[in-house]
């Protein structure tokens, strides 16, 4: 079914870039392949080589460094991701992303530099990265860059990738104190791909509750994930209230350009935000440390909904 | 009450061992030597004309063993409908004209799958093509594109079903409601995907095609037909498979394809459906615009109701005539109507044929009939237990001049579900509970098939060692039906359930059957398999009574392999050595028992219906409109139970499928292409999803019934639909009319709500 | 150009020539004659392609064979130890865990994987790890139930 191709597996990185550099246009790696082998079994990529780098160990890695940056491999799978207890206990964010990704199979197999690099709109694990200012870290035989994830993708399943590059490390920075993070997506049904979603991390003022930085990233409403800027602003120096967050969320829906699809209408998804953006952004504010936290989340209007209500 | 040895406990399936270790073989695991790959070329537009087919590249690609078009098949045309002629009106490989995307025009059997991937890219089929139509109520406008020359206004069948009077009634009426409803596509979705096997001899000129099928029987009777053979030569082996849900009822491209191709390479020949092709080119439930309007006392008892439903026919009559007639049916279900009327249209698209699935016409019916009431009990202030219970059919009910009704455990059903209800208390907020009941039938009796053999015929054969092998036609198809009808033998007979060996599925050497289908396996065939294990259990019996030489005045009894006295349960023989003389006494020869069942003097619609009424406990998201299925509570009546944990299986697996139909699923369309044809976009539920069940039987004895078993299989997914729309609405307040209840459509009439709310009156 | 695979499937070894587009799962299924291990959905969101490979669930429908080079993998027909079933597939069997079946060695070998990382996981946790198995017969409680009840008998093993 799948168009044949020439197959390697170089057992280190140099090897592996050796040969996407002999192979120009014409060769395309793999790692899991979860996304690729889809395309290529619908003959909607057709490389004649293929250089798989699975097996390359050396970039599969999770290291938190003596400062708190956290450096992850390019290879190492969404699985090891949600269960490292490090990220667990110090970036929680990632691992409560991770555990929402498609099945524990996928998670097994896949790794965050394929997510990455497919760029697929309503991937996770972008706007996580994207809100916790991370960086990924790309090499060639022609030396090596650094990129911000939030320049990576540039359309939907395009990214800033030449043909003899490989992303070999996700780059996540020590998060301030008093930073609390949180994403949510939103699904249809549960660990279902995102009609919306949102990532947001606040860093509060080290004597105050004032918002010292605040980075809101939107998933699945654009064509990559993408900051929301406007709302950030609307937050930073502030003290975040509820109307503050309500705000924020309406105007983050105005930033957001989502596609109307079979799976939403583009009026919905702005919706999904205006939502998603005051929700995730109360519990990223609960775990900067901001212990008083006076808006309500359940308001009631003193209804209880009974079967039967006349 | 009586003692049972082997029905009403919890039985694990007969095929466990083979299911549980991969040894189980579908259809889709099966080769054979020399065995080619077929594929099947489908139209690309939903309405075009045939100009020209050119097959002369693909046949010269190396590896390619044949192609066959109209050219071989002609210009037959096909369907169940042998009764009706007219309306087998589905061309085998089309000759003059597409229908939908996804019309069989053409196949291929090459040497591999990728070569006859590759033929079908150079078959070259000119196409002119035609202006199409998608929606039944454009369908029917003067003017529209006409799908069949013969059939005007694309109007393919009509139903009229009319008791009492029902505008009289309206008359009566101090509360009356019309509302529309508008119902989707859904998928069948079996695992298993459409496969066939076909294997020809040409010295015998025989045909043996192992096929995923529900229907064994009909599969043989159409291909032959197709084909030119006699009804046996045709052998249809059904091996384990992997589920149907209605949408394996009939004869499909597969199959005849994989027929034709095999004969005319003389090498075993298999194609199997892509899920794309299993989206877009099988099946599906019926979309149908629904109008109803309900009339009612004031006290609550309903004194008319009138239904007229337009259904999304797709391109040929399929199954969706049935259809057709039974949504009309069930919408007088389960309640006592003095007056109905019905008229309903089965409308020509150009979209796949839409046909029975599980729930057959009854889920339609039943989510707007139950929103309906729902509505009406709100416009009435009455509660929507009381108003079901003022209503509901009752044992020895008759549909004027339709039916009727033996059992029924409905009236037990809604005390059970009030009780229910007054436990769970008040609910948080943003939950609701929503009902519906239902009624379903067990089995179908409308003949249009033309069978001259018995509905379900069974044989039982008792070999030396006291091992009973029965053979029976009936489909087992995931719902347990071997497991099922070697407990009937087993029960009947007196012997344990490793006593038995079952034969099914395979048409050469079991007594026919008509399929599963309308929920009939276990009250007919089980009907069938009774009378048959009962028949030699007489042949033993004759036996046992000369050997005691008991008193003539004793009836005798068979369980726990034992045959005794009934009232002196102590004298009695071992089964064993009474099939051993049994066996000597007919000088060697097997005992053997034969049984049949069709049923009579039970009118034209099914001899047993089964009754239930299901709750549904939903959590609503104000600000997304998430609907979180919180549980399922449901208390049915099947009548006799036979295996309690089938029966469980039956009704959670039906809820995640008409959960799935409320709230997930939906074949969506863009002109008539399906636009989500695999499991990325299609949404099934989940582990995650699937809410807990709670379940309690409140079963009656049908007196049609094998041990006064009725069905189990479909009814149950008629509720959940209505149920649910009902719950959201007891959560939030908004009425949704056109499942599936997507969040988006929730939020934007919680939107419209609001706004209408605010706005100054 | 065919390239050599050298795999364990089950405990034995195997050496092959595949074409480097073919998938494990048409390997196992085509190759190897083992066909416990299907393909529902070739999309990656059904789960009936479940094996176990070097310790860990994966979905042979999306992964080419020439991945699973020197690896080990167990499937469906590796669970039994001659007649006497694995306690998961005994559970299937006593709670009706399955239908049509078409997914149990899925299922199965996806519990197995849960079960070997979890040895007692609560219902939630089940439900979540084995999220991306579909099954359209059952409803899947009475799975959840069959997956409990294997954690205790393989509890009750050990002691």
């Amino acid at each position: 079914m799948i168009k044949d191709f020439e197959y390697s597996a170089p057992g280190t990185l140099d090897e592996a870039l050796s040969l996407i550099s002999q192979y120009g246009e014409d060769g395309k790696i793999i790692a899991g392949g979860q996304s690729l082998l889809l395309l290529m079994r619908r003959k909607l990529v057709a490389p004649r080589y293929l250089v798989d780098i699975k097996g390359i160990s050396s970039l599969d890695y999770i290291n938190i460094s003596e400062n708190g940056d956290l450096n992850i491999g390019a290879l190492t799978t969404h699985r090891a991701i949600e269960t490292s207890r490090e990220i667990q206990q110090k970036f929680r964010i990632l691992s409560e992303m991770e555990e929402n990704i498609a099945a524990v199979e996928n998670r097994n197999w896949g790794s965050i530099g394929g997510n990455l690099c497919h760029a697929d709109p309503v991937g996770d694990p972008s706007p996580v990265l994207v809100a916790l200012n991370a960086r990924l870290e790309i090499v060639s035989v022609r030396g090596e860059r650094t990129v911000a994830v939030e320049d990576f993708a540039r359309d939907r399943f395009y990214v800033n990738l030449a043909h003899d590059e490989i992303l070999t490390e996700i780059q996540v920075p020590c998060p301030a104190p008093r930073t609390g993070s949180k994403y949510t997506k939103f699904s249809i049904l549960e660990g279902s791909f995102a009609l919306a979603s949102v990532a947001m991390s606040v860093t509060l003022n080290a004597k105050s509750d004032i918002c010292d930085d605040v980075r809101i990233a939107l998933g699945a409403v654009n064509s990559t994930a993408m900051r929301a800027r406007e709302a950030e602003e609307v937050l930073i120096g502030k003290e975040i209230t509820d109307e503050l967050l309500e705000k924020a969320g309406e105007v983050a829906s105005g930033e957001a350009d989502p596609i109307g699809d079979m799976r939403a209408s583009a009026a919905y998804r702005k919706e999904l935000v205006k939502v998603l953006v005051k929700r995730v952004g109360k519990e990223a504010l609960l775990r900067a440390g901001k212990d008083s936290w006076e808006g309500s989340s359940a308001k009631s209007d003193g209804k209880v909904a009974l079967l039967g209500r006349r | 009450m009586k003692h049972y040895h082997v029905i009403e406990k919890d039985t694990p399936n007969v095929d466990g061992f083979a299911k549980v270790t991969g040894q189980a073989v579908y259809t889709f695991d099966m080769t054979m030597p020399g065995m080619l790959y077929g594929k099947i070329l489908r139209s690309p537009h939903p309405h075009a004309r045939i100009i020209s087919i050119d097959t002369s590249k693909a046949e010269s690609l190396p590896g390619v063993k044949a192609v066959i078009t109209a050219k071989e098949t002609g210009e037959r045309r096909q369907g169940a409908w042998r009764r009706y002629q007219e309306l087998c009106d589905e061309p085998v490989l089309c000759l003059e004209k597409v229908r939908y995307i996804g019309d069989p025009v053409a196949a291929v059997a090459a040497i591999d799958e990728d070569i006859a991937m590759e033929a079908l890219d150079l078959i070259e089929v000119e196409y002119e093509p035609l202006p199409a139509v998608f929606d039944p109520l454009e369908s029917i406008q003067e003017g529209a594109p006409q799908l069949h020359d013969e059939v005007e206004n694309n109007i393919n069948v009509t139903r009229h079903i009319e008791w009492g009077d029902a505008d009289k009634g309206f008359e009566e009426a101090d509360f009356i409601r019309e509302d529309e409803f508008i119902l989707p596509a859904q998928s069948h979705v079996p695992l298993e995907t459409h496969g066939s096997l076909a294997s020809f001899d040409g010295g015998t000129n025989r045909l043996t095609l192992w096929t995923s099928t529900q229907t064994p029987y009909y599969v043989q009777c159409l291909l032959a037909e197709a084909m030119d053979l006699r009804e046996n030569e045709v052998t249809v082996i059904k091996p384990h498979c992997g589920s149907g849900f209605g949408g394996k009822n009939e004869l499909f491209a597969d199959q005849f394809c994989a027929g034709y191709l095999a004969r005319k390479t003389g090498r075993p020949v298999k194609i199997v459906y892509t899920r794309e092709e299993e989206f877009t080119c099988a099946r599906r439930r019926t979309p149908i615009h629904y109008y109803l309007k309900i009339g009612a006392k004031r006290d609550g008892t309903f004194v008319a109701k009138e239904a007229r439903a337009f259904s999304d026919g797709g391109a040929y009559t399929s199954m969706g005539a049935t259809l057709l007639y039974l949504t009309g049916w069930f919408s007088a279900f389960p309640y006592c109507y003095p007056n109905y009327r019905y008229d309903g249209y089965k409308v020509f698209t150009n979209k796949s044929p839409s046909s029975s699935m599980r729930g057959y016409g009854g889920i339609q019916a039943n989510f707007c009939g139950e929103s309906q009431i729902e509505m009406l009990a709100a416009d009435m202030g009455l509660d929507p237990v009381e108003i079901r219970k003022k209503n509901a059919m009752y044992p020895n009910y008759e549909v004027p001049g339709q039916a009727t009704i033996a059992s029924c455990g409905l009236p037990e059903g809604l005390e059970k579900i009030g009780e229910y209800i007054k436990e769970r208390g008040e609910l948080p907020e943003d939950h609701g509970i929503g009902l519906a009941c239902y009624g379903f039938n067990s089995g179908g009796i409308f003949n249009w098939f033309n069978t001259p053999y018995a509905f379900s015929g069974a044989e039982v054969r008792i070999n030396i060692d006291g091992m009973v092998d029965v053979y029976s036609l009936a489909a087992d198809i995931g719902q347990g039906a071997d497991t099922t009808m070697c407990m009937i033998a087993a029960e009947e007979l007196g012997v344990h359930l490793d006593d038995i060996r079952m034969h099914s599925g395979d048409t050469s050497i079991c007594p026919s059957d008509l399929g599963a289908w309308a929920s009939r396996e276990t009250l007919m065939m089980g009907n069938a398999v009774k009378m048959a294990a009962a028949d030699a259990k007489r042949q033993l019996f004759e036996v046992a009574a000369s050997k005691m030489s008991a008193n003539i005045v004793y009836d005798l009894e068979a369980g726990d392999r034992r045959i005794y006295l009934r009232d002196r349960p102590e004298r009695g023989l071992s089964y064993y050595d009474v099939v051993k003389d049994a066996i000597r006494a007919k000088e060697g020869s097997l005992i053997v028992g034969r049984g049949h069942y069709t049923p009579h003097g039970k009118g034209m619609i099914s001899p047993a219906f089964s009754f239930g009424v299901q709750a549904i406990e939903v959590k609503v998201d104000r600000e997304t409109g998430y609907v979180k299925i919180m549980n399922a509570f449901t208390a049915h009546d099947c009548g006799q139970v036979i295996n309690p944990m089938a029966v469980r299986g039956q009704v959670e697996g039906s809820i995640m499928m008409a959960a799935g139909y409320a709230y997930s699923e939906e074949m969506l369309y863009s002109e008539g292409e399906v636009l989500n044809p695999n499991l990325v976009d299609y949404s099934l539920i989940g582990f995650r999803d699937m809410p807990s069940a709670v379940t309690v039987d409140c079963p009656t004895h049908e007196p049609e019934g094998p041990f006064g078993a009725k069905e189990v299989g479909e009814g149950i997914t008629c509720p959940t639909a209505g149920a649910l729309a009902n719950a959201v609405y007891h959560a939030v307040g908004v009425r949704i009319t056109d499942p599936p209840l997507t969040p988006e459509k929730i939020l934007m009439a919680l939107k419209k709500k609001e706004t209408q709310e605010k706005s100054p009156k | 150009m065919k390239r050599e695979l050298k795999i364990t499937v089950n405990g034995d070894l195997y050496e092959l020539y595949v074409d480097p587009g073919m998938l494990l799962v048409e390997v196992l299924r085509d190759r190897l004659g083992l066909t416990g291990t299907k393909r529902g959905c070739n999309s990656m969101s059904c789960g009936v392609c479940t094996v176990i490979l070097d310790g860990k669930a994966v979905k042979s429908c999306t992964i080419l064979a020439l991945q699973a080079n020197g690896k080990n993998v167990t499937t469906i027909e590796g669970m039994a130890n001659g007649s006497k079933l694995h306690p998961i597939q005994q559970s299937f069997i006593d709670h009706w865990a399955f239908q049509c079946g078409f997914c149990t060695s899925g299922q199965i070998m996806a519990a197995k994987a849960l079960l070997d990382e979890n040895p007692n996981p609560t219902r939630e946790e089940i439900k979540h790890t084995m999220n991306g198995h579909l099954c359209r017969c059952t409803g899947y409680n009475m799975i959840i139930e069959a997956i409990l009840d294997a954690a205790n008998r393989l509890q009750e093993e050990v002691k």
